[in-house]
């Protein structure tokens, strides 16, 4: 309740960052209520926009309750990306289970990839919010050095793959939306399960209060964080996937862009809840497609969807005092 | 003797989620008294003293100081006023030397000039002041290298030095020794010959009738009396406390002792710890027998903690040998592998070892069978069934204040707490059962519950090994005492054991 009034209040100080930029009120209120909510097409698009950003959201907030700072979703997802664009380009597999095939190596691309951290923070106690944040500079060079250097795609010099096969890509399910909506929704049941009906839920409920009492009373706790955080590497892997195999159709030098940053914004603002976490990341996919259509129509920067995604995330972080805490007026006698 | 009040709690009410924790109120403490707040855990003491420090604003109700009303809007206030609280839990910056914990809980613009300056000028005044109690704090100590009764005197110079007059003392006993608590009672006497104003709230009737000039008993909630403890005897004092019911102190019955199921030999702290070395185990041997309550007394930090982590498996690393039945060692057991073998471990710091705060009661008492299976495989939780037994549970070991399994466990008071962590260790008979200070800060039923708990256990064949700095809960226990000192046991006693010998023993062999 408290935090969907933050969240109204940070859309409404958004609003007026918009219309100071030169957008006036009612094409706002066009762009994004009607033309989102109520044109077919934009719906889809949203749709479309939302599969990644919820297995993202998810994936933040996975690590975050294993009280592990995850802020290498980006490079986690463009390892799964790079995973499933070789199995695509050395042709690995019968073209029938080809799909599948990439499917699986961006959630192991995903998954060594936060494997490297979580294993320095067990072990040898390396600070992962260093360590995660190094490694996204890694994956990103890595990428652009695949994508400038022997996988380039022949027929042209864009920094680009070749596109990928027909039988490559996410087929649709009906005009505009493709398979990946149904992949991202049953991976959020998926961590449903995970953290509300499994005993792994219990452990890591555990964890996240206090790591302390977790031990002494019996919980795995070095497994129940290495499970959950290669979870969590092995969702961005598939957002990826989702992501080359169903948006760019190839990878791309930046397709990766904004993403990293938007799974952790959708994981803080759900407060780390699944089902919250799939509405605000549905929100937030409304914010990245109207923010392409104001970038097209009224030459606003795409940047502006990143301050209004900060926005608001200050918002509901300054919310947390009116949950902790009731105001209340005392009157005073005489 | 006509004193002057110097703070009065005028019909105060307070209550916290519809739990109504203090109903009309009223206290009145004068200049120059030690004045005690006595009263079962959850009467409202805490309450009502974190009101009167400006923690809490109460609903309903006044306060005066000096007969003049005043509504304080936070423990500055609450200082600038003169009012200054010790509480049960130290609020010390452990890396930070004593004179830099000191001068964090200042008012900084009152002292001029640069750090180094304003430092100085605090030790020297640290310095002062520990000397004219009798204190022997060096402020250039970094307070996690105190005991706990330094600590403690840490906080009473901290708010002494702030310009308290009026001191609150929340259960400052609770952690002391007997003869600690004797030596900072008569300091805390003095103080209020010199003209403060001493409040102290306890649960130990004995501080009461020794040091206390005026003593007002609360009973839920509300303040029940008010009088000279002098002037009435301990059993009606008892009776004001508790109220009718009678508080059942444990017996001892004779029994019969059977095999030995836990042999420690040569326990020692590894020689990697770099701390300081009174904390540490050198050597500790000792056989615990089916069917008997072994106490171990002491004065605390000579080994205690560390010696309940290691038989409960946290803490430093250990060497030597703890051999289970003869065959098996203890410490390359994982606390799963311990349950599994029927061993019950209830330790001394409740929410920092025993029960998850933020979660709710029934996530803390599934932990205790969730690896054998009792609630699903890895796939599912049977809540239900969490729910059935958890509810089962909470009435077998009349666990109060629970409204619903799903409050958070943090709501429980500290006897209630304790009962769940009871509850959940004692969910199947237990073979050994390790306690560590398992009735402190409890009030007299609470420790009634307790004790007897473990007296079942022991008749159910049970090794139980009672870890307490408090010597009545021991004596009052254990059928065989080793005394602990400097990382040993130094002497063994069997019952009936001489008081005054172990008082002794305590002492004399540091």
């Amino acid at each position: 309740m408290i935090i969907s009034s933050a969240l109204v209040f940070g859309l409404l100080i958004s609003a007026l960052i918009l219309v100071a930029a030169g957008v006036s009120a009612s094409d706002l209120f066009n762009e994004f209520v009607l033309y989102t909510l109520f044109d077919g097409q934009s719906l889809r698009a949203v749709l479309f926009q939302a599969a990644p950003l919820i297995v993202l959201g998810l994936a933040g907030a996975l690590a975050f309750r294993a009280r592990f700072w995850n802020l290498g979703l980006e490079g986690q997802m463009i390892w799964g990306a790079i995973a499933a664009t070789a199995v695509s380009l050395f042709e690995i597999g019968p073209p029938s289970l080809r799909l599948v095939l990439m499917f699986i190596a961006a959630i192991i691309g995903g998954l060594m990839w936060a494997l490297v951290p979580v294993l320095l923070k067990l072990h040898l106690k390396v600070n992962e919010i260093i360590s995660t944040l190094m490694l996204n500079y890694i994956a990103v060079n890595f990428l652009l050095f695949l994508l400038y250097g022997s996988w380039k795609d022949p027929r042209d010099s864009f920094p680009y793959s070749p596109q990928f096969k027909s039988f490559e890509r996410l087929p649709n399910i009906f005009d505009g939306v493709n398979l990946a909506i149904p992949i991202a929704l049953v991976i959020a049941l998926l961590v449903l399960w995970f953290t509300r009906i499994s005993r792994a839920g219990l452990y890591l409920r555990f964890v996240d209060s206090s790591p302390g009492v977790a031990a002494a009373v019996g919980v795995p706790v070095q497994r129940v964080i290495l499970l959950t955080v290669l979870f969590s590497g092995a969702l961005a892997g598939l957002a990826g996937f989702m992501v080359s195999a169903g948006q760019e159709e190839r990878l791309t030098h930046s397709f990766y862009l904004g993403y990293g940053f938007s799974g952790i914004l959708i994981a803080f603002l759900a407060r780390n809840q699944p089902i919250a976490a799939t509405v605000v990341a549905v929100l937030v996919a409304t914010l990245f497609v109207g923010g392409r259509s104001l970038q097209v129509y009224y030459q606003i920067p795409f940047s502006m969807v990143q301050l209004i995604q900060a926005i608001l995330v200050i918002c509901v972080a300054s919310s947390d005092f009116f949950i902790r805490y009731r105001i209340r007026r005392i009157q005073s006698e005489a | 003797m006509s004193l002057k009040n110097a703070l009065q709690l005028d019909r105060v009410s307070k209550s916290f989620d519809g739990f109504k924790a203090l109903s009309d109120a009223s206290f009145t403490a004068r200049w120059g008294e030690v004045h005690a707040l006595l009263g079962e855990n959850g009467a409202g003491k805490s309450s009502l003293m974190n009101i009167a420090a400006g923690l809490y604003a109460p609903e309903a109700g006044a306060l005066f100081i000096d007969d003049n009303p005043v509504r304080l809007t936070g423990p500055r206030d609450a200082m600038r006023q003169g009012i200054g609280m010790v509480h049960q839990h130290f609020k010390l910056v452990s890396p930070f030397t004593v004179a830099q914990n000191i001068l964090l809980s200042m008012n900084q613009s009152a002292l001029r000039g640069f750090y180094d300056h304003k430092l100085a000028k605090v030790s020297q005044a640290i310095s002062q002041k520990s000397e004219e109690l009798g204190f022997g704090i060096d402020p250039r100590t970094r307070t996690d290298r105190l005991s706990v009764a330094e600590q403690q005197r840490v906080e009473i110079l901290k708010v002494l030095l702030a310009g308290a007059k009026i001191l609150i003392l929340d259960e400052p006993t609770a952690v002391l020794t007997d003869d600690e608590s004797n030596r900072l009672l008569t300091t805390v006497k003095a103080l209020a010959t010199r003209g403060a104003a001493v409040i102290l709230v306890t649960h130990k009737m004995h501080d009461v009738m020794r040091y206390a000039d005026q003593v007002t008993i609360m009973r839920g909630g509300k303040t029940v009396a008010t009088l000279a403890p002098q002037s009435v005897d301990l059993s009606k004092l008892v009776k004001l406390t508790v109220g009718d019911t009678d508080s059942a102190r444990s017996v001892s019955e004779p029994h019969i002792r059977g095999a030995a199921r836990l042999v420690i030999t040569d326990l020692s702290s590894a020689q990697t710890t770099t701390q300081a070395s009174n904390g540490v185990l050198r050597g500790v041997n000792l056989t615990l027998h089916s069917g008997e309550i072994y106490g171990i007394a002491g004065v605390g930090g000579n080994g205690q903690t560390e010696l309940a982590n290691a038989l409960m498996g946290f803490g430093a690393p250990t060497c030597g040998d703890m051999l289970l039945d003869g065959q098996t060692q203890l410490q390359s057991l994982t606390p799963t592998e311990r349950r599994a073998q029927g061993i019950a471990a209830i330790p001394a710091d409740r929410y920092g070892a025993a029960l998850a705060a933020p979660l709710s009661v029934a996530d803390n008492y599934a932990m205790g069978q969730i690896h054998s299976g009792r609630y699903g495989s890895f796939g599912w939780l049977n809540s239900r069934k969490i729910a059935a037994d958890t509810t089962k549970a909470i009435e077998a070991f009349d666990v109060q204040g629970v409204r619903s399994i799903h409050q958070k466990a943090a709501l429980l008071s500290g006897g209630n707490a304790q009962k769940l962590v009871i509850a959940r260790e004692f969910n199947h008979p237990p073979a050994i059962v390790f306690a560590h200070s398992p009735s402190r800060g409890l009030d007299v039923r609470a420790m009634g519950a307790i004790h007897a708990r473990l007296h079942a256990a022991r008749a159910a064949g049970a090794a139980v090994l009672l870890i307490s700095e408090d010597l009545d809960e021991v004596l009052a226990l254990a059928d065989r005492i080793g005394v602990m000192s400097s990382g040993r046991i130094v002497v063994e006693f069997n019952q009936p054991a001489d008081r005054q010998a172990i008082g002794q023993a305590m002492v004399h062999h540091v």
